[in-house]
């Protein structure tokens, strides 16, 4: 009787006894398709996590970082987070490495970071910037960069997508504290947000546009802008800490404008008047003939409330600008116009 | 559907007829995204309480009108029972009462009070505590009343039913799609009514990719509305999108949008998105449906991740941090600081994932973990393996703890689901004459159960039971042949009622139209629906979405004990009085020519 049923289960066999339950959940991923799919594909693993030192509520611990050598560069942006012995670097493989800084690049405030490539097991997949990487406002591009630290160890970093905005010179700089960097920013819309910053934009064939900037912010109009720094601007610096290259132009770092006069401001207040305390000898505040208690209320078109505001304003001019000042001496309103100038090294 | 593929089938066509023109390809994609947009924006709708300000939105899944949303956008439960009182009879019951015989006023009295009473079981939820009617704006400007089914506090879901205006309404309706396929880079869409702008209900629609997948994002204050897998998307998420759905470029619903990471800039869109993924929403849908407070699953244990690349003595891993003594975990021989290797075969490469991995699956699934003890002499010890059945985790909700009992919906919205459920089955009649399934006993004995036509016989091991479907039935063991006793007569019954492997598939929706549908099993590593069957309350037949079985749970009264039967594929578990019994292999399920030696009485 046994038989007739083996007929009816025929050609059957039973499976191997296991304990298994069936995989509830695959981690397995399809193969990419598109071309953004394809180009995040082969990006990120040269996209790197990094975490840095921490206990500043005002200052997060995280960045991102693209490799751009198989000795084990990785290139980001200069942070407070970035401390010897405190910084660390998350491969795409998951493995944490201790990272050593490398000078860092005060006018694109850019910095390298070195690993040990002898103990990564992984293959290191570095990324070195093509010159020049030419990018056309309304291009398409993807962004990768660890956004409010969402991805750990071997998770995949956020790729956001968007379009080239445009070019921004330096005069984004007004009001805005938290950039170094004073060439020409890529603008774009593919969003970044806190820890995205060292991370690359790209474009969708996986060219290497440009260096994800931290969030541009301008507390005067309560508004953010995403911004790259172009990757040939880096080429120099990298060229010159990787290979030893002298630069082949070097940038001297740009002089601020000297206008010499030391305001008057009261410890523990925020930002009172621009209350003129000293006035230096020979300087273009000497030269327009300023006093002690002289209020400077504008440079140019630019009102000036407040100490704080005069430093700004003051941060827009360079040496050999002419400018148009007033100022209150009582109740007299002076206006005055002078050359502004390089402050005398002693 | 069918006119959607044929649209992509022809949206193909032109993309290939593009591919040399660039322009004609955007136009291309253009018009298939157009196309996309208008198929799926019927079916996204706003999700509103009866009497408070704002409101999130919803998708409908089902044409029946069922709509998946947020469970932060339904809110808890009211404290108090607002429930309707019941109407009055209908004048045509009450006319046959009266006519079969003299009634008097305390006899009709009487008699609609009972009426009334069967009324209220039939129409109100058994739940302790219960939901005020919801409004729901769907695309075509109206309003509708809608009931809340079932909740999913632990990780924001929430499953809603729209009231018809009219009896036999349906509503357009989107698909569950695969969100395992997702990747990074592809494009999504997010819909929904963002700010509630959309006064006339038409959803907003925003584009974007995928930025991540699997991502793991804690809960707020107690371990409800955890994102334990979700897909992280760059597409612009506002308040007001909650709820709403997130589609791939096919249309299908992958995700429902819940969350937004946000900056310094308020609760608005900062390009941080999460929805939570629709593998994971499958595995609850069956609970939700079934009108209950889900229950997510847990190892009550916490892990860490450590990462060492200088001391090579030190292991990159996974390690259990804390872990409660009477959990799961722990009976199964996980100890403290057990590396944590494997989960349901996924290799575990981070504490997150493993959270990830967990906090998918609801209580009560059976799952395999690989662990390395740690050594009394220091390291490791060898890969072990062991199976638990994840308990249930406290959310530190109100309505934890209510059990098979306390539900949401009443016995009249799951009626509706059942009828939903099954209807997506497939019904062509493909049936052979004669069904079986088989299992190896840890023993190695086989057992078998066939039917062909009326007559079943089952095999356990050496016995074997034969039912000819006429009233008569034989017992054949070894050499001998014998009447069956009552419980060999019952365990037959129970066989044919509730083992729906031996359901012939052109009856399977005909036989659980009395059924009810209770909730959902979790059946090697797939969600499965649990239908309840007429009769003692015992068994139950369960079915996967696609409507083949997943098995089934009875009484036996040969082994005196409550018998769950796992069937997936060749894979068969069972499962008694609660407890897994190891070592059973699958035989699949066949269909063949019928012996009649089967059905013989000879020994």
């Amino acid at each position: 009787m046994k038989t007739t049923i083996a007929a009816l289960l025929l050609g059957v066999a039973l499976p191997a006894q296991t304990v298994d339950f069936g995989k509830a959940y695959s981690f397995a991923e399809r193969a990419p398709r598109t071309q953004t799919e394809r180009a995040i594909d082969a990006l990120l693993p040269s996209i790197v996590k990094i975490h840095g030192a921490s206990g500043l509520q005002t200052i997060s611990a995280f960045a991102s970082g693209v490799l751009v050598t198989a000795q084990g560069h990785v290139l980001t942006i200069d942070q407070i987070m970035l401390q010897p012995g405190r910084t660390r670097v998350v491969l795409y493989d998951g493995s944490v490495h201790e990272a050593q800084l490398l000078p860092p690049d005060d006018r694109l405030g850019v910095r390298l970071l070195k690993i040990d490539p002898k103990l990564v097991t992984a293959e290191l997949r570095p990324l070195w910037p093509a010159a020049p990487t030419p990018f056309r406002t309304g291009q398409f591009v993807v962004s990768l960069g660890n956004c409010f630290r969402l991805a750990e160890f071997s998770e995949k970093v956020s790729a956001t997508f968007g379009v080239v905005v445009g070019r921004a010179d330096t005069a984004l700089r007004y009001r805005m504290t938290n950039v170094a960097y004073d060439g020409d920013v890529i603008l774009t819309d593919a969003c970044n947000n806190p820890g995205h910053q060292g991370g690359g934009l790209f474009a969708l064939d996986g060219r290497w546009l440009g260096l994800n900037m931290k969030l541009l912010e301008s507390k005067e109009t309560n508004t953010m802008l995403s911004a790259a720094i172009p990757v040939a601007d880096l080429l120099p610096y990298l060229d010159e800490q990787v290979h030893g290259k002298p630069r082949p132009s070097p940038v001297a770092k740009t002089e601020p404008a000297w206008f010499g006069v030391q305001l008057f401001e009261q410890a523990g207040r925020q930002s009172p008047p621009a209350y003129v305390e000293r006035v230096v000898a020979g300087s273009p505040a000497a030269t327009l003939g300023l006093r002690n208690d002289d209020l400077i209320v504008r440079f140019d078109e630019f009102s000036i409330r407040t100490c704080r505001e005069y430093r700004d304003v003051l941060a827009r001019f360079r040496p050999g600008q002419r400018i148009k000042v007033m100022w209150k001496r009582g109740t007299e309103v002076m206006n005055g116009e002078v050359d502004l100038v390089a402050e005398p090294r002693r | 559907m069918n006119g959607a593929r044929a649209a992509s089938a022809w949206l193909v066509v032109v993309t290939m007829l593009a591919a040399q023109d660039p322009i004609a390809a955007a136009r291309a994609d253009e018009a298939a995204r157009v196309a996309v947009i208008a198929r799926c924006s019927p079916a996204v709708c706003s999700v509103m309480a009866m009497d408070a300000p704002g409101g999130g939105s919803g998708v409908v899944i089902d044409p029946a009108g069922f709509v998946l949303t947020n469970y932060h956008v339904v809110g808890e439960p009211d404290k108090e029972h607002v429930l309707p009182s019941p109407p009055k009879p209908p004048d045509a019951e009450l006319a046959a009462y009266r006519a079969e015989g003299a009634r008097t006023d305390a006899d009709v009295a009487a008699w609609t009070k009972a009426w009334q009473q069967r009324w209220r079981e039939e129409h109100h939820p058994r739940g302790v505590r219960h939901y005020r009617n919801k409004k729901i704006g769907m695309p075509d400007g109206l309003l509708y009343e809608a009931v809340v089914l079932g909740i999913d506090p632990g990780s924001d879901l929430a499953v809603l039913r729209l009231l018809p205006k009219r009896p036999g309404q349906t509503w357009p309706s989107c698909e569950l799609g695969d969100s395992d396929q997702l990747l990074v880079g592809e494009t999504v869409f997010a819909m929904g009514n963002p700010f509630l702008l959309a006064t006339d209900f038409t959803p907003t629609v925003t584009f974007g990719i995928v930025s991540g997948t699997h991502r793991y994002q804690e809960g707020q204050g107690q371990r409800v509305l955890v994102y334990p897998d979700c897909i992280q998307i760059d597409a612009p998420v506002n308040p007001g999108n909650s709820g709403g759905p997130l589609f791939n470029a096919a249309g299908e619903v992958v995700g429902i949008n819940g969350r937004i990471s946000i900056g310094d800039r308020g609760r608005v869109n900062v390009g941080v998105g999460f929805a939570i993924a629709s593998n994971q929403i499958r595995n609850f849908l069956a609970d939700l449906l079934a009108g209950r407070h889900t229950e997510h699953g847990t190892l009550d244990m916490s892990a860490w991740f450590m990462a060492a690349a200088k001391d090579e003595n030190k292991r990159r891993g996974v390690y259990v941090q804390q872990l409660f003594r009477d959990s799961v975990a722990s009976l199964a021989g996980i100890g403290l600081g057990d590396e944590i290797t494997r989960f349901d075969g996924v290799e575990v490469r981070s504490a997150n994932q493993l959270a990830t991995l967990v906090g998918v699956l609801p209580a009560g699934a059976w799952v395999t973990v690989w662990h390395r003890p740690v050594a009394p002499e220091g390291g490791f010890g060898d890969e072990r393996r062991v199976t638990v059945r994840l308990s249930a985790l406290d959310t530190g909700s109100s309505m934890d703890g209510g059990g098979e009992n306390a539900r949401l919906a009443s016995r009249a919205e799951r009626r509706v689901a059942t009828r939903a459920v099954t209807s997506r089955w497939r019904t062509d009649n493909e049936d052979a004459p004669a069904v079986a399934w088989s299992a190896v006993a840890p023993d190695g004995s086989t057992h078998r159960a066939v039917l062909a036509g009326q007559r079943l016989r089952v095999e356990r091991g050496a016995t074997v039971l034969v039912d000819l479907g006429d009233g008569t039935g034989f017992v054949v063991e070894g050499e001998r042949v014998r009447e069956p006793t009552a419980d060999e007569s019952e365990r037959l019954r129970r066989e044919r009622l509730c083992n729906p492997v031996l359901w012939p598939r052109a009856t399977r929706q005909d036989r659980l139209r009395d059924a009810l549908l209770v909730g959902g099993v979790h059946v090697h590593g797939a969600p499965a629906y649990r239908f309840a069957l007429p009769g003692d309350g015992e068994c139950e037949a369960w079915f996967f979405a696609d409507g083949e079985p997943a098995g089934c749970t009875f009484r036996d009264p040969l082994r005196r004990a409550k018998v769950e039967r796992h069937v997936r594929g060749e894979q068969v578990r069972f499962v008694v009085d609660g407890k897994l019994e190891p070592g059973w292999s699958g035989g699949p399920r066949t269909s063949g020519a019928v012996d009649e030696a089967w059905f013989r009485r000879q020994p």
